[in-house]
């Protein structure tokens, strides 16, 4: 019979005595105690014998667990001191690095994702029968811009799905700029987050090239059951490394960048450097020429724009024309 | 044995009119039910963007047969006399129609959602269906 939740708990905080190098021998008024202790209800000496007849069972009806009565010391033991209950064993940093990792990408990813890693990590520590902490009162002490769900955040799932498994996706588009809606199918291959925006990229049968949609533009994606049009790793690479931001301005290639900061500016670019190709010489006046070998994008020129008059664009010109157009 | 195809996905985006309003972007036919995707943009012709709505009297006709395909159900529009009042001449509006499932076989739709139609009424003649291009998809639900 499979074993329920509060069973596999109760298991686990046996298991835990029995490895206590605090304090060996555990008897089953130890037991009893630990194990009211830790799950907040009573349990009776009979259920606590039928765990421990449950645990030293054969697998794979039990567990194997070479636990033994030592009449001497009058308390349990395992005879195998390596003896693990199920799976790998985890050590107390493995599982405050599987805790800590999970409030990370519940910070970071918000909680739809989130819920869904923590989801996955009680699996795997319930496979080390390790337990997952409930403690959904404790008050963060980690935390990101976490915005309100954005329209078309929901269509997640299917994107990532039809990127993994290389599934073209039929949308219905709608364009801000043009005001226009149109129905497409893209041949996914990455999605992005940008300023906790959510975009889809991948070649678009309509526009004959890699374009980049907006989740909060797309309406009722269906992933098609037709061939998926591979798009080269190298234009991927260009997609991921040679932007900063998303939309690429139109026609125009990979090319130096280069912008006056004064010192109040300079201390953020150098604090935080927006892109690889980022190179920064400094003025002893503690301004600074900044230097940048990528293609332009809108995100680029919306972020030279917000530093106003700290942050002026010296090249190329018509970048810096389009900028003052804004 | 190849399976028997149930369902098939068809981008057409056929506009209404010169102002493309509302666009037919998408037809999806099954065994269940027609589903028709619209997208609506509101237009300064009209106060705040106007409103729009759908007949529940709505239907598909194929061409050569009187039969009527009736409208089951609407998805982001409202079914008349109730209307969805936009707020702004910017405003955009998906809303989908689904109706009694046609054959699938090649076809020529019409979409009626009045007989005397005025020109603010939805009304499509002549979309063509082509069973060899539509897609097949996977079913989420």
């Amino acid at each position: 019979m499979p074993l329920s939740k509060l069973g596999f708990r109760r298991l686990q905080i046996i298991d835990k005595c029995l490895r206590s190098n605090m304090y060996k021998y555990p008897n089953m008024e130890f037991l009893i105690k630990a194990i009211e202790k830790r799950l907040l209800l009573d349990v009776s000496i009979e259920t606590i014998q039928k765990d421990i007849a449950y645990m030293k069972m054969p697998s794979p009806n039990g567990f194997d667990a070479p636990i033994y009565y030592d009449r001497a010391r009058r308390g349990y033991a395992y005879s195998d001191p390596s003896y693990v209950l199920a799976g790998v064993p985890l050590t107390d940093h493995d599982y405050n690095t599987i805790i800590e990792s999970v409030a990370i990408i519940q910070a970071i990813a918000g909680s739809r994702i989130g819920d869904k890693f923590t989801s996955a990590m009680e699996k795997v520590l319930s496979i080390t029968l390790e337990e997952f902490p409930n403690s959904p009162k404790s008050y963060p002490i980690l935390q990101t811009m976490n915005p309100q769900q954005s329209r078309g955040f929901e269509h997640f799932d299917i994107f990532y799905d039809a990127c993994q498994n290389k599934k073209p996706v039929s949308v219905i588009h709608y364009s801000y700029t043009k005001r226009r809606f149109s129905s497409l199918t893209i041949h996914p291959f990455m999605i992005k987050e940008f300023e906790n925006k959510w975009y889809v990229l991948g070649y678009s049968e309509k526009h004959d090239e890699i374009r980049t949609f907006g989740f909060d533009r797309i309406y009722s994606p269906i992933a098609l059951k037709k061939p998926y049009r591979y798009t080269d790793r190298k234009i991927i690479d260009e997609k991921t490394q040679e932007y900063y931001g998303v939309y690429p301005i139109p026609n125009q290639a990979k090319q130096q960048i280069v912008i006056r900061a004064n010192a109040l500016a300079t201390n953020y670019f150098e604090a935080n450097p927006i892109h690889t190709s980022q190179r920064l010489e400094k003025n002893e006046n503690g301004s600074s020429t900044i230097y940048f070998h990528l293609i332009p994008t809108l995100e680029l020129s919306r972020l030279f724009l917000s530093y106003g008059r700290h942050v002026r664009t010296l090249e190329p010109q018509w970048l810096s024309s389009f900028i003052n157009k804004l | 044995m190849k399976n028997k195809i149930t369902s098939l996905l068809f981008e057409l985006n056929v506009p209404l009119n010169i102002n493309e309003n509302p666009l037919l972007l998408r037809i999806i036919v099954s065994q269940d039910a027609t589903r028709i995707d619209f997208g609506y943009s509101a237009t300064s012709r009209y106060i705040k963007g106007g409103w729009i709505r759908m007949s529940p009297e709505a239907y598909i006709q194929l061409d050569g047969s009187a039969k009527k395909y009736s409208l089951k159900e609407a998805d982001g529009i409202t079914l008349a006399p109730d209307r969805i009042n936009f707020k702004s001449t910017k405003d955009w509006q998906f809303f989908t129609l689904y109706f009694e499932p046609i054959p699938l076989k090649d076809a020529i739709l019409n979409i009626i959602e009045e007989e005397n139609p005025s020109p603010n009424d939805f009304n499509y003649y002549g979309i063509k269906l082509c069973m060899a291009e539509g897609v097949e998809f996977y079913d989420h639900d």
